[in-house]
């Protein structure tokens, strides 16, 4: 985790999951997500422990229809109903945070990840209060879609005092795309 | 000889996932069964056994953790195995549920070669 961006996990995460169960490409965009008056989708799971936080998945709805729609193996023509497509993106949101998890349990050992939950509506936005930090990565869904992937975290008391926020400070410092 | 299975899991999207999965891994099912939390599991568990369970953690009303206790208390499922599919992946967490009676466990993201690797030696 020293050597490796925050942002550089998120995306080896993701790609993982999307390759791996969704069967779509995945890529780091050029372009940050912007869904401008489109509904859009925020799936999300929350973590505690060493860091508390949130990892989210924001997309148009019109995005996570597609996702949803080829992670249940359904044809293109077939209608995805509202309730699979916020149970996949809640999924999405689970899968990453538990790839990402994996990559950096040997530096913060005790993560302890809730169930994922889902909302919708236009121009989103989480929060997680004051000390927050907050790095996001815009990505590239099949080429046809923009969403972002993202983290709000902050140091849990017991995780400073033993000497945890000083790497979590030295992986920020390598971060120049962390907000 | 048969092969029943139980995917316990409180995303509807997993279980379809994990049915799909199973296919792709050439592993052929004669009756699979859905449950959405430990409770629905046990429940129709105690009427209808099942050879293996596949098993999420994180639920809710009864977790998995819970749920391989509750089995292993029921009489009628002596010979069932239970394999965990779970997003959690830290050692001592394994540990703790194979400790409890858990015979597997499949980490997600998964692959249909990691459910071959898994399941197959408790094929009938």
């Amino acid at each position: 985790m020293e050597t490796k961006q925050f942002n550089d996990v998120l995306l080896e995460s993701a790609k993982e999951v999307f390759e791996t169960m969704i069967f779509m490409e995945l890529a780091k965009a050029d372009e940050p997500f912007d869904p401008k008056d489109d509904d859009s989708l925020l799936g999300t799971i929350t973590f505690t422990g060493d860091m508390d936080g949130c990892l989210a998945i924001g997309c148009t709805v019109d995005c996570a229809k597609n996702v949803a729609a080829n992670m249940l193996g359904m044809d293109p023509d077939e209608q995805v109903s509202s309730a699979d497509v916020n149970d996949a993106m809640g999924e999405v949101a689970n899968m990453v945070m538990g790839s990402v998890k994996s990559r950096i349990q040997e530096q913060y050992t005790n993560i302890q990840v809730s169930i994922p939950s889902v909302v919708s509506g236009r121009k989103l936005e989480n929060s997680l209060g004051e000390k927050a930090r907050r790095t996001a990565l815009a990505i590239n869904i099949e080429g046809d879609f923009t969403a972002e992937l993202s983290i709000l975290y902050r140091m849990h008391e017991t995780a400073t005092q033993a000497g945890l926020a000083n790497k979590e400070v030295s992986v920020n410092a390598a971060d120049p795309s962390t907000n | 000889m048969s092969n029943s299975l139980m995917i316990v899991d409180d995303s509807a999207t997993m279980r379809k996932i994990i049915m799909r999965t199973i296919r792709m891994s050439g592993l052929e099912m004669d009756s699979t069964e859905e449950a959405g939390n430990g409770k629905e599991a046990l429940e129709k568990l105690s009427s209808s056994p099942v050879d293996i369970i596949l098993c999420d953690i994180n639920m809710p009303e009864m977790n998995g953790m819970e749920l391989v206790k509750k089995v292993r208390e029921l009489s009628n499922c002596n010979d069932t195995k239970i394999i965990m599919v779970s997003t959690e992946s830290s050692q001592e967490l394994i540990d703790e549920l194979m400790a409890g009676g858990a015979n597997g466990y499949i980490t997600k993201p998964f692959t249909p070669e990691k459910f071959q690797d898994k399941l197959s030696p408790f094929m009938n």
